[in-house]
């Protein structure tokens, strides 16, 4: 029998390359967009006083991490907005539980929250800061009672409506209490509660920004603020583009739970007998 | 003499004012295939829901043998979890001896690792048949489970659960429109119409085709009013 050899050519080498184009188009205008502003600031279109360049905001960046300022203020941003999403994610997941799975529950709970939950959260500024002051008690509680009702109403929704014909065959199968819920119920309402996650997650970074930003001494909303009596616009942009860096490390997150406990929604090839 | 399964007699159910069936009697004993089959809405899926106790009837006796036969539904729309891989769907997440030997009877072995959606049909209805088999049940209550597939996997189908209820002495209940399949699968035919049973005959089973042929014509027959042959 003869022995086949496979020669890699460079042509076959090139051929198996290919652009990622798939990996860089996302990346394709934020960097457009930054080089347009480079080179408007570089050639004097726009007055780097008034519109710092994005090096110069790299570079305040720099400095500020050096510092030590840009770490602790990311820190504190990151603990209220961690340990608010915790407190008010949660407490919505738990509500939605209880009231997607006991009428009796439902009939008392959700009533009342629905009522609240058409109140804009951040309308409570005011109460919270005469109630809880400026600490940190009163940003996390904001960021909680934010993220609460995104996560409860989704939790709710997925559980409440679980699929019936699934239910009537688990309980015609003999599955316990136990079994419906961890097999079927929950299961089964997992891609709805996950959007409620990503959605909390917007509203975390929104409610921290806007906390932060009107009764704060650290923290990155704090950094802005201060910057800006200052007239200082690197910092003011810095704290910006570290929002969307955050806004998208959220996203990563999001997604990266969607893949993990969702995995099964990608493995949809039919094939035939 | 053996004792039925289950035993219903002048069985009724109502929907409000709605009568969905009445007078409804009839056997299933050990071992046999009955199929019910008549037009769509004449009460048949509610006679086999009664049965599997998913419902309440709310006149006449409905009866089991004691102790009460364990009994699973095979539905027409398979009823997988998605989630679920192929062998997690079998045991509900529970893995053992027992499982592998079900996936290997319906010829799943290899998608073991598989999800639903990744199935053919035929497979998915495979798969349902082997977790209805997990509990070891007596009773086989078969809604109309392959109504969706087409000609050829739907026979293969057929052969697959007429073997597996000989092997194992099940009994089934099987609810078609398809008279030539339950002339092909079933002991004996019921004719189910205007909520209630109205003709029984013998079925062809194991029988050559020209029998199935000629039995399966008979109760057409009788559904659409016709005159049976002599």
């Amino acid at each position: 029998m003869d022995n086949v050899t496979t020669i890699t050519t460079p042509e076959t080498a090139r051929r198996h390359w290919r652009f990622p184009m798939a990996q860089l188009l996302p990346w394709l205008l934020p960097v457009t967009f930054l080089a347009l502003w480079q080179l408007s600031v570089s050639s004097g279109l726009i007055t780097s006083s008034l519109v710092p360049s994005p090096w110069a905001v790299f570079q305040d960046g720099v400095d500020l991490w050096q510092a030590g300022t840009l770490p602790t203020n990311i820190s504190i941003s990151l603990y209220r907005a961690t340990v608010g999403f915790v407190i008010g994610g949660g407490l919505g997941f738990l509500l939605g539980l209880l009231n997607g799975l006991s009428k009796r529950s439902r009939a008392l709970l959700d009533t009342p929250l629905q009522m609240l939950r058409n109140i804009p959260h951040l309308s409570l500024i005011p109460v919270v800061i005469i109630l809880l002051g400026i600490g940190e008690t009163a940003k996390i509680s904001l960021v909680a009672i934010g993220v609460l009702f995104p996560i409860y109403i989704n939790t709710y929704h997925g559980i409440a409506n679980s699929d019936s014909e699934l239910l009537e065959m688990g309980r015609s199968y003999g599955l316990s209490k136990w079994q419906l819920f961890s097999k079927i119920i929950f299961p089964g309402a997992l891609p709805t509660i996950l959007m409620g996650v990503r959605y909390g997650l917007g509203i975390m970074w929104t409610t921290l920004i806007v906390a932060e930003t009107m009764s704060s001494n650290s923290g990155i909303g704090y950094m802005a603020t201060n910057a800006q009596e200052f007239m200082d616009m690197k910092t003011v942009l810095l704290c910006i583009v570290l929002y969307a860096l955050l806004g998208k490390l959220s996203d990563l997150i999001a997604k990266g739970l969607e893949s993990t406990f969702l995995a099964w929604r990608t493995k949809g090839v039919t094939i035939n007998d | 003499m053996t004792e039925p399964l289950v035993t219903l007699q002048n069985l009724e159910k109502r929907y409000g004012h709605r009568m969905a069936i009445h007078d409804v009697s009839l056997q299933l004993y050990p071992g046999e295939a009955v199929a019910l089959v008549g037009m769509s809405g004449g009460g048949k899926s509610t006679i086999m829901r009664l049965i599997a106790g998913l419902e309440k009837p709310t006149g006449g006796r409905l009866t089991y043998q004691d102790p009460a036969p364990v009994m699973r539904v095979m539905y027409q729309d398979d009823r997988l979890l998605p989630w679920l891989t192929v062998q997690d769907n079998v045991g509900f997440g529970q893995h053992g001896q027992w499982v592998t030997d079900l996936l290997a009877a319906v010829g799943l072995s290899e998608a073991a690792e598989q999800y639903p959606a990744q199935l053919s049909g035929g497979q998915r209805q495979r798969l349902a048949l082997a977790r209805a088999l997990l509990a070891k049940p007596q009773l086989l209550l078969l809604d109309e489970p392959l109504g969706a597939l087409d000609a050829l996997t739907r026979r293969k189908m057929q052969d697959l659960i007429m073997r597996i209820c000989a092997e194992r002495h099940l009994s089934s209940l099987l609810i078609t429109h398809d008279v030539q399949e339950a002339a092909r699968m079933a002991d004996w035919i019921i004719v189910v119409k205007d909520g209630t049973n109205v003709y029984q005959t013998a079925g062809a089973k194991g029988q050559e085709a020209a029998t199935v042929a000629k039995v399966g014509e008979d109760v057409l027959r009788v559904i659409l009013d016709e005159q049976v042959r002599a």
